[in-house]
């Protein structure tokens, strides 16, 4: 057993100086010095920004960070967990076997599987039936799965709908290739063999 | 008489289209860009014309349009006739009190002498007071004539924050108008040619009280009170809506263009560029004709006024978005107890200086 050191040794933190008098000073108490300070900050940010805003600077770094939404988008990192989707092999066909765990496993009873059997004792899903109205986005059905076959993708849109029955996905519907939730898949291996499940 | 009458219209119709027509749709437009860029955000760019955004001046037009097609509501058991008549009593003071600032010099123009100003008084700056003074009853009638418990507070509150900053504001003025020797705007502004005699250096103090004051007497974030977002949910305006409600809108941002023209006027040298004399501009110009030159100095002297006014029009804006709110016993402690007395002392010291030198 090796012992890990965790955070700053206590011996070499040194108490924060904190000012105990809360009464403002004769100088403080003017107003006229401290509001002028205040002004000085807020328009430094106003000039600064304006600077950038006139003359943008070349490239992605720019002060404000605010994204233009419709127009420009984040792109998102592997640990967000977006709409759960089936993974394709590469014949196209889903990867679940229908063992039922994730349906087992959802909290909210999202999943339901029909499961079927292509041939003697190999099941596959005859209906896989997400109904995102209920999804709580947890992704246990991506840990407990032992096929990596439903992993949360990075898809975030078109989750605002007039009618809950539009938000009931059907298996065909979730298939996504492989490739695209690669960042993901890489991510959950790492994350997940931390566990001894 | 009719080249008279030319002018006096023409002038008014220039301070008309510039207060009604520029500044009070574009400064709604400013206040929400300027708080943006000053807090790192992008602000308003949505609405827009053919895809043509224009970073984001389409909103004072879309706001506009909303405003005049809302309902006019007036609450039940409301006075309707007070009601009604008081944003027209808060608005029209913010902009007849432009009537008597110089946007410019004396100057001659085929043959009839051009003196950019509507009305030059001889009381001058009183007058600004006195409609200052009349700006309130649009508040508090607003406020009383609401039937609404937050309308009567903000009305209250501002009854008696205008009032008592006025009495300061008047004080912190004297002592410029006894370095001058004269209540009318126009000579203020034409002692201010001298760089050295402006108002800024004269009465540095004077010009703090002065801006204080002014900026209480406008309601705006410092001095919210009467309006109190946090308290009140719009003060004395929460019962209006549609067109009535913009005229409070406007009303605010005309006297903030007021307050900047008067600071201008006052402490920052009217129309002058500092260290030019409106005889050099003259000169400057001669290349044009005499009738040239004069038009061309006049353009000059507007520019120079609207940029000045533009200046502190940004000036208010910014700490509009820097400060936070003062507590309703802060804001009173404040007039009371420091900005009087200091006018009291700035008066009695300017006195002084005035009877020694």
């Amino acid at each position: 057993m090796t012992s890990v050191q965790v955070g700053i040794p206590a011996a070499v933190l040194k108490p924060k100086k904190v000012r105990r008098r809360l009464d403002m000073t004769l100088w403080e108490k003017l107003y006229v010095a401290e509001i002028v300070r205040g002004l000085v900050v807020t328009s430094k940010h106003f000039f600064i920004n304006m600077i950038g805003f006139i003359f943008p600077p070349a490239g992605k770094k720019r002060k404000i960070f605010t994204v233009y939404y419709p127009e420009e988008k984040l792109t998102l990192p592997p640990a967000y967990r977006g709409r759960p989707v089936l993974v394709a092999d590469a014949q196209g066909k889903e990867k679940c076997v229908a063992c039922g765990l994730c349906e087992k496993m959802c909290p909210a009873h999202a999943i339901s599987i029909v499961a079927a059997e292509k041939a003697p004792g190999e099941r596959y899903p005859e209906r896989y039936t997400l109904d995102l109205g209920r999804c709580v986005y947890c992704g246990y059905c991506e840990e407990v799965c032992p096929k990596e076959a439903i992993v949360m993708s990075d898809e975030y849109q078109g989750l605002a709908q007039r009618e809950r029955s539009r938000l009931v996905f059907q298996k065909e519907q979730l298939l996504r290739p492989e490739s695209k939730v690669k960042a993901r898949l890489s991510y959950v291996r790492r994350i997940y063999s931390k566990w001894n499940y | 008489m009719a080249a008279d009458l030319i002018e006096s219209v023409a002038k008014i119709l220039f301070i008309f289209a510039v207060n009604v027509g520029v500044f009070a749709p574009i400064l709604g437009w400013v206040e929400r860009k300027q708080s943006a860029v000053m807090q790192d955000r992008i602000g308003a760019n949505r609405a827009d014309i053919l895809g043509f955004t224009a970073i984001g001046l389409f909103h004072s037009l879309a706001d506009a349009i909303k405003l005049l097609t809302k309902e006019d509501f007036v609450p039940a058991n409301a006075n309707k006739f007070f009601h009604t008549l008081a944003p027209f009593i808060s608005l029209v003071p913010a902009i007849a009190a432009f009537a008597i600032v110089p946007f410019g010099g004396r100057y001659e123009l085929f043959g009839h002498e051009v003196h950019l100003v509507i009305a030059d008084l001889d009381v001058g700056i009183l007058y600004v007071f006195a409609l200052a003074g009349l700006a309130t009853y649009g508040t508090v009638l607003a406020g009383w004539s609401s039937r609404s418990n937050w309308s009567l507070l903000g009305g209250l509150r501002a009854s008696a924050q205008m009032l008592s900053y006025e009495v300061a504001m008047g004080l912190s003025i004297i002592g410029l108008i006894m370095v001058y020797g004269t209540l009318k705007l126009t000579e203020i502004g034409a002692i201010q040619e001298d760089f050295f005699r402006w108002g800024i250096f004269l009465q540095p103090l004077g010009f703090i009280i002065f801006m204080t004051c002014a900026i209480a007497e406008n309601k705006r974030i410092p001095f919210d009170i009467p309006e109190a977002e946090s308290e009140l949910v719009a003060g004395y305006f929460t019962e209006y809506s549609g067109m009535k409600f913009v005229m409070f809108w406007m009303a605010e941002f005309l006297e903030m263009v007021t307050i900047s023209a008067v600071v201008t006027t006052l402490f920052f040298g009217a129309w002058h560029i500092p260290f030019v004399t409106d005889a050099m501009l003259l000169s400057w110009f001669q290349f044009a004709g005499p009738n040239g030159a004069a038009a061309l100095a006049m353009l000059v002297n507007i520019a120079v006024f609207f940029t000045k006014v533009s200046f502190f029009i940004w000036l208010q804006m910014t700490i509009r978005w820097t400060l936070p709110r003062f507590r309703y016993d802060q804001v009173m402690r404040m007039c009371w107890k420091m900005l009087l007395p200091l006018s009291l002392i700035n008066l009695s010291i300017t006195g002084l200086v005035v009877l020694l030198l």
